[in-house]
């Protein structure tokens, strides 16, 4: 062959030239294998229950296993991105959905699921988390200043420049801060607060990781911003040595978020997707709660875990779980941002 | 033309069903709604004006700072070259919240300068540097130098040497590096979100607020039609720059790669300081906070094996790895034979006018998945590939399928620039002495281009490597990936999770590294003693 392309062909032929030949052999040999697999459909069985839920989701080996046995179905996970994303897509393929039950719809979504009938029945309550400021515990000891008691506190002088939140309009613990704010100061008030609040150098960060990992000076991330928008249990992750935590959380005025589990109103496997929306809220799944997903099990008489007993019990009060965030959103959202951009 | 017809069937057909299919169904539902409204709105092209502009700016900045950059790498040579080409390669694709984390490095300076559009920028260049370096210097390389070198000898100047020698000869990779950084710019989403606190509006930050958080898919879909039209501009702006087919003499001329000495002051200038605190300052702060947080380097190694001392991932990092490496071979396979393929007929010669039309047309079809929004694409994969009758959805291939498709116009944009400016006569040469258009491509194209087809293998590897996305599209309990492993980690409170956070960057880094290294092996510069005298 080389001889018929004459000199330019033969110098090229060096052995350079004959490893790219072969990287693309290897390249084409592999895309027609990975393109042939593409055309077998794979066999979604009876026997499998399809759990779709949001990234932060987590159950154990040992549970999912304990699952399997009692009912007798085989579990699949889907996690489908946060929980907004979640109820979105289901929304999206509610006529093929992509799985047989949900786990992870919140308070603020319950209205889009039932708006859109994507559910079977009820929603099952499986859990809830408190959206609560935790502050840094050290930090207020080093630099000798009292611990904020409530959220109003947070807009005085001595706490200038100490505070870090997640946007309300790109993450769901900074929506969840706003519809606080909503109750506690009143439709007419709550722009007032953070106004205060904005003069008074609080920092915004788009996402609950930002704020906690980047900015916060309480966690590993070791931040300038001693105080932070996080969740009531929190502070149970930053025990330090000494077996105490490096963090605390204002229990008042805190956001509940409780989590929800249905099934898909177009299962193929309704009977699975029931049995494992019943196997959540029975007791060992309960337990196990706080250790995998770092939020309260919604059964009572489940004991929380002693770190959690000691350093992150849930909220004293609550404020905003009541109002509806689903019809609110847009509007909320542009009223702060013209006053955050 | 028959013949190249026929060719062109399958990469048609591969865009046509991966992407166009996915897309004009999820566009169709968002057009049913009241989609004009949002394109009246004057909100939207405010943010779609700001779009261009950082766009643009990190675009400026990126070709700057790469020139000299892709001189000193990729026409120069010294020791630990072949390391820092892949060093620098790193942070395309990174995860960002690892850039974010990793620009915390700079945190004091950040109090000098507040305004996030510096840190969006400075991101933007840190994450396309390698890109453009990259498409300039593997062009570079198979360049002729006899000019530069006659230049040389007539004793103009080094700089004046590449500002008026090699600039004009190096346009169509310019112009494919500036494409391609300018449409990942206006794609850009993590970036802004996190380095603008989630209070700066690009388009794409918009199409997934709207997607995501409000289901308002009328407003998606216009602004992801802004998008699309955005694109079709740049690619119509780009042309106008003139077509690549120049005829430029690509040879193999490895061998008179010379050292870098004195006379490249001015190189060196720039790149060192971007090289160093750019792109090298943010990665060595990923890296000290693996040693130094949680309970250290070897326990964040240890607790990566497992699956977190508390359960909190579904699957071991090490399998997620072998995930992520499965997929990063499929997908980047089939990009490169695609890619390839496009390149290779958008490059032969055409002389009927309409002919030259549908070339173009082809040319922009196989740019447009660089410049479409994620979300939006994966939303259309949501609805499209359900069941009958393809139900890609329920398996663990629509993540590499979909990453291909996104990897598709990289790799054209990094070898279709090469084929066309490869001169015809030498091809025709080859052509009349019998070689038919196979034996054409096989024996004389590739080998020419092979810098070009590395460059392309390894970027498309990166796509895949770093993408998260698509891989968090659906992702199935087992089938996670690094960056979604990462994402489960530092979402959730504890010294614990963020160093497994940390070692899994950290991963991703040396992950990318490698495949980058062991991909550009064969593009190393070798000494030979004398030219072959072809050109």
């Amino acid at each position: 062959m080389p001889a018929q392309g004459g000199p330019l062909t033969r110098a090229l032929l060096n052995k350079e030239g004959t490893k790219v030949q072969k990287l693309f052999k290897a390249a084409a040999v592999a895309a027609i294998s990975g393109l042939a697999f593409a055309g077998c459909s794979p066999t979604v069985d009876t026997k499998t229950v399809v759990l779709v839920t949001h990234d932060s989701f987590a159950m154990s080996e040992e549970l999912q296993k304990q699952f399997e046995t009692e009912s007798g179905f085989k579990l699949k996970l889907v996690k489908a991105g946060d929980a907004g994303a979640m109820t979105n897509k289901l929304v999206l393929t509610r006529d093929q959905p992509i799985g047989d039950v949900v786990f992870g719809i919140d308070n603020t979504l319950t209205q889009v699921a039932s708006d859109n009938q994507l559910i079977d029945g009820e929603l099952t309550a499986v859990d809830f988390g408190d959206v609560c400021m935790n502050y840094d515990l050290e930090w207020f000891k080093t630099h000798s200043k009292s611990y904020p008691a409530n959220i109003r506190d947070l807009t005085s002088a001595s706490y200038k420049n100490l505070t870090v939140v997640s946007n309300p309009a790109t993450s769901s613990s900074g929506m969840a801060f706003l519809a606080t704010t909503i109750d506690v100061f009143g439709e007419d008030g709550y722009l007032g607060y953070w106004s205060k609040l904005k003069s008074n150098g609080l920092k915004v960060v788009a996402g609950w990781e930002d704020a906690y990992f980047t900015e916060f000076s309480g966690s590993s991330g070791h931040g300038k911003y001693p105080i932070v928008l996080s969740y009531s249990s929190s502070p149970a992750f930053e025990i330090r040595d000494n077996g105490k935590s490096q963090t605390a959380s204002i229990l008042h005025d805190c956001y509940r978020q409780t989590e929800f589990a249905g099934v898909l109103s177009k299962a193929k496997n309704a009977a699975g997707a029931a049995a494992l929306v019943e196997f959540m809220t029975g007791k060992d799944f309960q337990a196990a709660l706080p250790d995998s997903m770092y939020v309260y099990p919604i059964d009572k008489s489940i004991a929380l875990p002693e770190t959690w007993a000691k350093f992150a019990p849930a909220a004293l009060t609550l404020a905003g779980e009541e109002l509806d965030v689903t019809g609110n959103r847009k509007a909320w959202i542009a009223s702060w941002s013209k006053l955050f951009e | 033309m028959n013949k190249r017809g026929i060719g062109w069937i399958v990469p048609l057909l591969f865009l046509g069903v991966l992407f166009f299919w996915p897309l004009g169904n999820i566009l169709g539902k968002g057009f049913a709604g009241d989609w004009v409204l949002h394109l009246l709105d004057a909100r939207d092209w405010q943010i779609t004006l700001f779009t261009i502009w950082q766009a643009l700016l990190s675009t400026l900045l990126t070709l700057v700072l790469a020139i000299p950059g892709a001189y000193l790498l990729y026409r120069k040579r010294f020791r630990g070259q072949r390391i820092l080409r892949s060093l620098i390669t790193i942070p395309f694709m990174l995860p960002t919240i690892v850039v974010a984390t990793g620009f915390t490095i700079f945190r004091d300076a950040n109090h000098l300068w507040s305004n996030p559009m510096i840190w969006i920028i400075a991101a933007h260049v840190f994450l396309n540097y390698s890109l453009a370096v990259r498409t300039i210097g593997s062009f570079w390389m198979s360049l002729d130098l006899q000019t530069e070198e006659a230049a040389a000898m007539a004793g103009a100047g080094r700089f004046r040497t590449v500002w008026s020698i090699s600039l004009p000869q190096l346009k169509p990779a310019l112009i494919a590096a500036a494409s391609s950084t300018f449409l990942y710019c206006t794609a850009s989403y993590g970036v802004i979100l996190v380095l603008g606190g989630g209070q700066v509006h690009s388009l794409e930050t918009e199409i997934a607020t709207a997607a995501n958080t409000l289901l308002d898919l009328p407003k998606a879909s216009a602004l992801a039609l802004i998008q699309t039209l955005l694109s079709v501009l740049a690619f119509g702006i780009s042309q106008t720059g003139g077509r690549a087919n120049i005829g430029i003499e690509l040879g193999d001329h490895d061998g008179e790669v010379k050292r870098v000495d004195r006379g490249d002051w001015f190189a060196v200038l720039i790149t060192l300081p971007v090289v160093v605190l750019l792109i090298g300052a943010p990665m060595f702060q990923i890296l000290v906070k693996t040693f130094t947080e949680g309970d250290g380097f070897v326990s964040n190694f240890m607790n990566l094996a497992g699956r977190g001392a508390r359960d909190l991932l579904n699957i071991s990092v090490v399998d997620s790895a072998l995930n992520s490496l499965r997929n990063m071979i499929i997908a980047a396979t089939i990009a490169l034979v695609v890619g390839v393929a496009v390149s290779v007929l958008l490059s032969l010669p055409t002389k009927r006018k309409s002919s030259v039309v549908i070339i173009r047309v082809l040319d922009v079809m196989f740019l447009l998945p660089l410049g479409i929004s994620t979300v939006v694409l994966g939303f259309g994969y949501l609805v499209t590939f359900g069941g009958y009758p393809l139900p890609l959805r329920e398996t663990w291939l629509v993540v590499p399928l979909i990453q291909s498709v996104m990897a598709v116009p990289l790799v054209a944009r990094l070898v279709y620039p090469a084929l066309a400016a490869l001169d015809q006569s030498q091809l025709e040469a080859a052509s009349t002495a019998g070689a038919n258009s196979w034996q054409l491509f096989w024996h004389v194209k590739l080998p020419m281009v092979r810098f070009s087809v590395y460059t392309a293998a390894a970027f498309a590897a990166m796509v895949s490597l770093g993408e998260f996305g698509a891989a968090s599209l659906l992702a199935y309990g087992d089938q996670a990936t690094l960056p979604t492993v990462l994402y489960s980690l530092i979402s959730k409170p504890g010294g614990e999770n963020y160093g497994m956070a940390m070692a899994a960057s950290t991963l991703i880094m040396l992950f990318t590294f490698a495949v980058v290294f062991l991909i550009s092996r064969e593009s190393r510069p070798v000494s030979k003693p004398k030219r072959n005298g072809l050109a």
